[in-house]
């Protein structure tokens, strides 16, 4: 009688084996096959995928691209996201419009905000580069060279994702209580020390969240590579993602690509942990 | 010297401080009392930069405040609430203005540790303010408003938010702590007349947003200049008695009395410790407050609400007859424009 209350745990424990645990055993096993297009099933290689991703060099450059492209994006992303919310923040005329004004690029699924942003920076018949032209900046070769390649997809980036921290730090403002501003003011402390010795530390708990979730979100990163450059032009923006997806749906090569994919969730664990520990150390304090 | 001259203040289309003038000397405590809503608030806080004044001026030492940014006035000040800094231990709370004002960091931890001593916090500089209780957060906010060494220093009741018995126990701290500031000007927020009468060198009475009478508290006490004056200052509130003047003064069924004032409407203002029990009048009790070790009794008599105050505790009820004499002899006069006659 006692035992069957280990019957109620069931549901949840065949959804966790479904859901979680037999895609990542089955993954596993798979990277020590040499499924392919050729061969496909469980034949056991051993090691051979995770000794020809040890010499991928294509692979290790798309992990340190991702880890630039991540970085600065979630950067760039704090820190307008911060300045829009303190904007909001206080009394301004139409601050309630201009709150939904910015969450509006969120909203917008990233293939379509990608599709669009493709047509922007089309380097002939898009609108951006005249207007570059016009104020004297002149044409910018936007999706056909390397580096400005990189930047257009950090600025598709940031564009789509600065509202989501904005979302969470301008709900971190509002809740903050009011006290400890008038104190600041009267010990002593104007706009800019009040913002670094009182709103900054304050927010410190939001912002590690919200950096964490981007960070996480961001490397991730897929569709955006995908609809604006395809990982071009050559290999320049491509991530890991977009070559995981390449190796395993483009080449069928399922062994090796989920060898990448386990190193690639392994490399994300261990360096987003540290990453959280070190965020929480140095915004949260006596916390760490 | 702190002046403020001919100081208005409106916000949110509320009328808050209307033609305030006022001078405060150095090394002198001031209590403005005042009930709720007279302005106080708004005074200490346009002083202190957080409002700012539709006219008038402030200035420290000839120095013109009125249009100082809050951070760059030497004032310090300590409000109803409990206003600390979350995110920062207790030590550092108190350091913060040392800090600002660009004291080196162990220095001003160690003036922060020696501010705290004085406050009885000596074993709790590591805590959060949010570990605190009430009374020891206050104390966190009175040593950071020490710590800084301004010359002008506002109290906006600091206690008010605080159980009487530590409000009592606080009161004597403060006075001790407050008598090594020399040079200091101090302004002390007060509802309480009584406070107000213990503490201060100086007080102004506020009503409205206007002051309505300044000077020696007891002075003040003794010879309020009018009726809303003689209101704020006592408490129990004094009990307003309208009567005519003829030959003598004619109270209606509460008897006469042989004051020498033109003929006329007046009023006159009797304290509720001049209301005794035992007496010719017979008043019925409507409310009973047992305050410590007095008695507060509301009556109605002959149509008018009295309060009369004792120095003992008298169980009584609502609906007990009550025989009282009123000593109208000791009241204080008014006339129909508000103002103190002299009898």
């Amino acid at each position: 009688m006692y035992r069957q209350k280990y019957l109620f745990l069931l549901p949840g424990l065949l959804v966790l084996v479904a859901i979680i645990l037999f895609p990542l055993l089955f993954t596993i096993r798979v990277s020590f096959s040499s499924w392919d297009v050729y061969n496909p099933g469980l034949n056991w290689v051993g090691g051979e995928n995770y000794g020809r991703l040890w010499e991928d060099a294509r692979y290790w450059e798309a992990l340190l691209r991702l880890t630039g492209l991540t970085v600065g994006t979630v950067l760039l992303q704090y820190t307008l996201g911060f300045a829009l919310a303190l904007l909001v923040w206080r009394e301004v005329v139409a601050r309630r419009l201009f709150r939904v004004l910015f969450l509006i690029p969120m909203m917008t699924t990233p293939v379509v905000m990608s599709v669009l942003w493709r047509t922007i920076f089309h380097e002939s018949l898009g609108p951006l580069n005249p207007i570059l032209e016009g104020i004297g900046i002149g044409a910018v070769p936007w999706l056909s060279q390397s580096t400005w390649s990189f930047i257009a997809v950090m600025i598709v980036e940031i564009w789509q994702w600065t509202p989501f921290m904005f979302l969470l730090l301008l709900a971190g403002l509002l809740s903050l209580p009011n006290e400890p501003f008038l104190a600041a003011k009267i010990d002593g402390a104007g706009p800019i020390r009040t913002f670094l010795s009182v709103t900054f530390p304050m927010l410190g708990a939001i912002s590690v969240g919200a950096i964490l979730i981007r960070l996480i979100e961001a490397s991730k990163i897929m569709e955006t590579v995908y609809v604006l450059t395809s990982g071009g032009p050559g290999t320049s923006t491509e991530t890991s993602s977009y070559y995981i997806y390449i190796r395993g749906m483009r080449d069928f090569q399922i062994g090796y690509s989920a060898a990448l994919s386990l190193t690639y969730l392994i490399i994300m664990i261990v360096t987003l942990t540290i990453v959280a520990k070190l965020l929480v150390r140095a915004l949260v304090r006596d916390q760490a | 010297m702190l002046t403020i001259t001919d100081l208005s203040l409106t916000e949110a289309k509320v009328r808050h401080l209307s033609g305030l003038t006022a001078s405060f000397q150095p090394g002198t405590l001031t209590t403005i009392l005042g009930r709720t809503g007279a302005g106080k608030t708004s005074l200490m806080r346009a002083i202190a930069g957080l409002l700012t004044p539709d006219s008038g001026r402030i200035a420290l030492a000839g120095s013109d405040w009125t249009r100082l940014p809050p951070w760059k006035r030497p004032v310090a000040m300590v409000t109803q609430q409990f206003i600390n800094y979350p995110h920062l231990n207790v030590r550092d709370n108190v350091a913060f203005p040392l800090v600002r004002a660009g004291v080196a960091k162990p220095e001003a931890a160690a003036k922060a540790d020696a501010a705290l001593t004085r406050v009885g916090l000596a074993t709790m500089m590591d805590r959060r303010p949010s570990e605190l209780s009430g009374g020891q957060q206050q104390r966190v906010a009175i040593a950071r408003a020490l710590v800084k060494k301004a010359p002008v220093l506002l109290l906006d009741e600091p206690f008010v938010n605080l159980d009487y018995k530590l409000r009592e126990a606080f009161r004597e701290d403060l006075v001790e702590l407050l008598a090594t500031e020399t040079g200091t000007t101090v302004l002390y927020a007060s509802t309480e007349p009584r406070e107000a009468l213990q503490m201060g060198d100086q007080i102004i009475l506020m009503a409205e947003g206007r002051i309505v009478q300044s000077g020696q508290p007891r002075s003040v006490f003794a010879a309020p200049a009018s009726l809303t004056a003689a209101q704020v200052i006592n408490d129990p509130p004094i009990n307003p008695i309208p009567f005519r003047q003829a030959n003598v003064a004619d109270f209606g069924a509460l008897g006469q009395h042989p004051f020498r004032l033109p003929p006329g409407a007046y009023t006159l203002g009797l304290r509720a410790a001049d209301i005794h029990p035992g007496g010719p009048h017979q008043a019925e009790v409507t409310l009973t407050e047992v305050t410590g070790s007095e008695t507060i009794t509301h009556l109605r008599l002959s149509g008018q609400h009295l309060v009369m105050q004792e120095k003992s505790v008298v169980p009584r009820t609502p609906g007990d007859q009550l025989g009282v004499s009123l000593d109208l002899g000791a009241g204080l006069v008014f006339g129909a424009d508000g103002a103190r006659k002299e009898i």
